[in-house]
């Protein structure tokens, strides 16, 4: 939907979210242009930027609509759409762990799969490509919070609701994954 | 920017409480950002609705599947039941034995049949 809907472009998010349920292709579009930047963060920040990750923000987006009617507003839709996409990427993460698991040594969050398109600023892409490879070698669990500061720019309160953690696991993780992320980054 | 100078500035990012929101619009400047396709919102639209379409299509399918088969057990039960009226009336009795057609002398009748006598 490259054309957005003029009827939606001001439109709240609780007007699309009922406006989609009601069966309204554009308002769900408008939601799909508001949030796909946030979903691409998250999603392409925890798999690498990949083609797979594109397919898996698309699924993101087709739980999102599924479960839109189960949507109250007592949350942020942002906050809603996050905890989706932070839940289908781990459970990615698991599948292929124990994918990978079954005939290598290597615990599936290695991917070095960097798909980014030649036209671009070298320098852009090298910094893009620095930060894809230091974050697909930290662990998961700490990937997925250094994510919710580095990209989303996310709160530790914030990043403890999306993740449904404490405030002090968020903040023990940052630490954690900070320091791997310096170890990492020093090598690179 | 150079590698060593993004580096920091990663590191720098991911410290504290609150994020700061100049360093992450720097590191967003670098080219540390992700997008999807230009068609993405197309793609998830016709997904979604294909989806649904072909939903609608098995429940026509499980719908009329339904029907026919209510029909034909609606059909069924009544056959049964006017057979069993008809045999109730005509032998006086539900057994097995009238509900199979077996009268009273069958045991001699079919030893009739086997032995020739």
């Amino acid at each position: 939907m490259k054309r957005q809907d003029p009827k939606y472009v001001q439109a709240d998010d609780m007007e699309l979210v009922k406006a989609s349920v009601e069966g309204d292709k554009s308002a769900f579009g408008e939601i799909v242009n508001r949030y796909k930047t946030m979903v691409a963060r998250t999603v392409k920040g925890m798999l690498g930027d990949t083609v797979f990750a594109e397919d898996l923000g698309q699924e993101v987006f087709i739980k999102l609509y599924n479960s839109l009617s189960e949507f109250r507003g007592d949350s942020k839709l942002s906050t809603y759409i996050q905890k989706i996409a932070v839940n289908i990427t781990l459970n990615e993460i698991k599948r292929r762990k124990r994918f990978l698991s079954m005939f290598s040594h290597s615990d599936g969050s290695e991917i070095h799969e960097i798909d980014i398109p030649d036209s671009e600023d070298i320098e852009r892409r090298d910094a893009r490509e620095l930060v894809s490879k230091a974050l697909q070698m930290v662990d998961p669990n700490f990937r997925v919070v250094l994510i919710m500061r580095l990209l989303q720019g996310y709160s530790t309160k914030e990043t403890a609701e999306i993740l449904g953690l404490p405030v002090g696991t968020v903040l023990s993780r940052l630490s954690r994954g900070q320091e791997q992320m310096r170890k990492i980054l020093k090598g690179l | 920017m150079k590698k060593e100078k993004l580096k920091e500035l990663i590191i720098e990012s991911l410290s504290g409480d609150e994020p700061d929101r100049d360093l992450l619009r720097q590191l967003e400047e670098t080219g540390v950002s992700y997008s999807f396709s230009n068609d993405f919102t197309q793609k998830v639209i016709n997904r979604i609705y294909s989806a649904e379409q072909s939903g609608n299509k098995n429940n026509d399918f499980t719908r009329l599947f339904y029907k026919t088969f209510y029909r034909i057990a609606i059909t069924g039960i009544a056959a049964i039941i006017l057979l069993l009226v008809s045999i109730y009336l005509s032998q006086g009795s539900l057994t097995i034995d009238s509900f199979f057609g077996l009268g009273d002398g069958f045991e001699e009748s079919i030893l009739c049949v086997l032995t020739g006598n």
